[in-house]
């Protein structure tokens, strides 16, 4: 009996290690199948919120990189939308000389890149935005400036490698613009101080506006394409002037946190351009 | 007693570096460092024995926990703790029987030569275990060579690194 006390304490290490080995090579087959694997479901229950942290701080480390992949592929999607295009016909001749077929394509009207803003104001009458490229890079005067979530100004000034950009948020910023679904166009305009109204001006009175109505680019002002949201509406008042409403129009930039913008060139805009100063000496 | 908790927080320091930092470090897909290992070299050969096979039991299986590989740390870190001693008499000559406070692989308690070929073989024999068991196949074997050999150099590098800041060689032999 004593020799097997004995035996026991010298050999205790070896059983130990044994058990040890074997448990861990229960655990490896175990979780080899895929089906059953109580376990790791419950480990990870308790790992599990431990692990997200961790890997959302190590993310927060790779979030610059994957933001610029994810900027160039919007703006590859972007410039497939419909608004970019303008629809154009071509007739064809036949060898006589007389209409033949007419091929409906369609031309690339407006295109786009992308900057980060590295300076703005938000809370002057007069604000202004400047972002990391400028004429170095293609960045041009009356290209449009829009925000992931809207629009949300206009380049005013090109320097070489900046350029500075006129926000929403400027006395002097007018956009047209049309609110649906009553489709009726006006101007958005900024007065005052807050940087998340501004407000939609000449919608005729008896146009039915309710609040939460979208108002999106008209593309009139050969600046915006068509369609881009501007806000949204917060309040409707019969305003001073009898024909008009006052709309007041929630901006859907937060220009408080506005980082990577997208600008607008408009491929046409000395063509169209010229049209209208004709239009305006006669 | 001084010692007990001073061993506890470099365990704790270690595993949360490991599963927090080393376990997301890959560099060119077959370098990635087993700190933790550290903290099992360092653990006093005095110990009961079958102490220490349990806590390198424990030791991997965290490690396993927070890299969804079950057993497989568990079960490197078991044998490599099973044949540390044996290592260590290898590297002492085996004229030293009875295992003391200097068999540590610390600069200045013992010198570059022991304590490189202490870490070396130690985490070769762990990452040998591991990266088998981990990848449970001889195809591309070619491959799995390098990612021991890989993952080997980098640990020994990051703790000889380690070891060589927080042990000034203050008492040279």
């Amino acid at each position: 009996m004593n020799n097997l006390i004995e035996f026991f304490k010298r050999a205790f290490h070896i059983i130990v290690l044994a058990v040890l080995l074997i448990l861990s090579i229960v655990m490896l087959g175990k979780s080899l199948s895929f089906n059953e694997n109580r376990l790791a479901r419950a480990v990870q229950s308790i790992v599990g919120p431990i692990q997200e942290s961790g890997a959302g701080m190590i993310h927060r480390f790779r979030l610059g990189p994957e933001n610029e992949e994810l900027v160039k592929q919007n703006i590859e999607l972007m410039r497939e939308h419909e608004n970019m295009f303008i629809g154009k016909e071509d007739t064809v001749m036949t060898e006589m000389g007389k209409p033949d077929s007419v091929n409906r394509k369609q031309v690339r009207l407006y295109d786009y890149t992308y900057a980060h803003v590295i300076y703005r104001t938000v809370d002057r009458a007069f604000n202004y935005m400047i972002v990391d490229k400028g004429s170095n890079d293609g960045i041009a005067r009356d290209m449009a400036v829009l925000s992931p979530s809207g629009v949300a100004g206009v380049v005013t000034d090109v320097a070489q490698n900046f350029a500075t950009v006129r926000p929403i948020l400027h006395p002097e910023s007018r956009i047209s613009a049309v609110v649906t679904p009553a489709n009726q166009n006006g101007t958005v305009i900024w007065e005052g101080s807050d940087p998340r109204v501004a407000y939609l001006e000449a919608i005729p009175q008896h146009s039915e506006i309710n609040i939460g109505d979208s108002v999106f680019t008209n593309g009139y002002s050969n600046i915006f394409p068509k369609g881009l949201l501007i806000g949204t509406v917060k309040e409707v008042q019969v305003g001073n002037n009898a024909s008009f409403l006052t709309i007041k129009v929630k901006l859907a930039t937060k220009y408080t946190d506005i980082y990577t913008v997208y600008l607008v060139e408009n491929l046409f805009k000395d063509e169209l351009d010229t049209l209208k100063a004709n239009f305006k000496d006669e | 007693m001084n010692n007990i908790i001073a061993n506890i927080l470099r365990f704790l320091l270690l595993l949360v570096a490991q599963v927090a930092i080393c376990q997301h470090v890959n560099l060119f897909g077959y370098m990635s460092p087993a700190l933790f290992l550290l903290a099992l070299f360092l653990l006093p050969l005095e110990l009961p024995l079958s102490l220490q096979y349990l806590i390198g039991f424990a030791t991997g299986f965290v490690v396993d926990a927070f890299a969804h590989t079950f057993g497989v740390s568990s079960f490197s870190c078991t044998v490599m703790m099973f044949l540390r001693p044996y290592i260590v008499k290898m590297l002492n000559g085996a004229n030293n029987v009875k295992f003391e406070n200097i068999d540590r692989p610390v600069p200045g308690v013992k010198d570059f030569h022991w304590i490189f070929l202490y870490t070396l073989i130690l985490t070769f024999i762990y990452e040998v275990s591991a990266v088998l068991l981990g990848t449970m196949t001889f195809k591309n074997f070619g491959h799995t060579l390098l990612v021991i050999i890989g993952n080997t150099t980098f640990t020994v590098f990051v703790i000889f690194c380690i070891e060589y800041i927080f042990h000034p060689r203050e008492k040279k032999e």
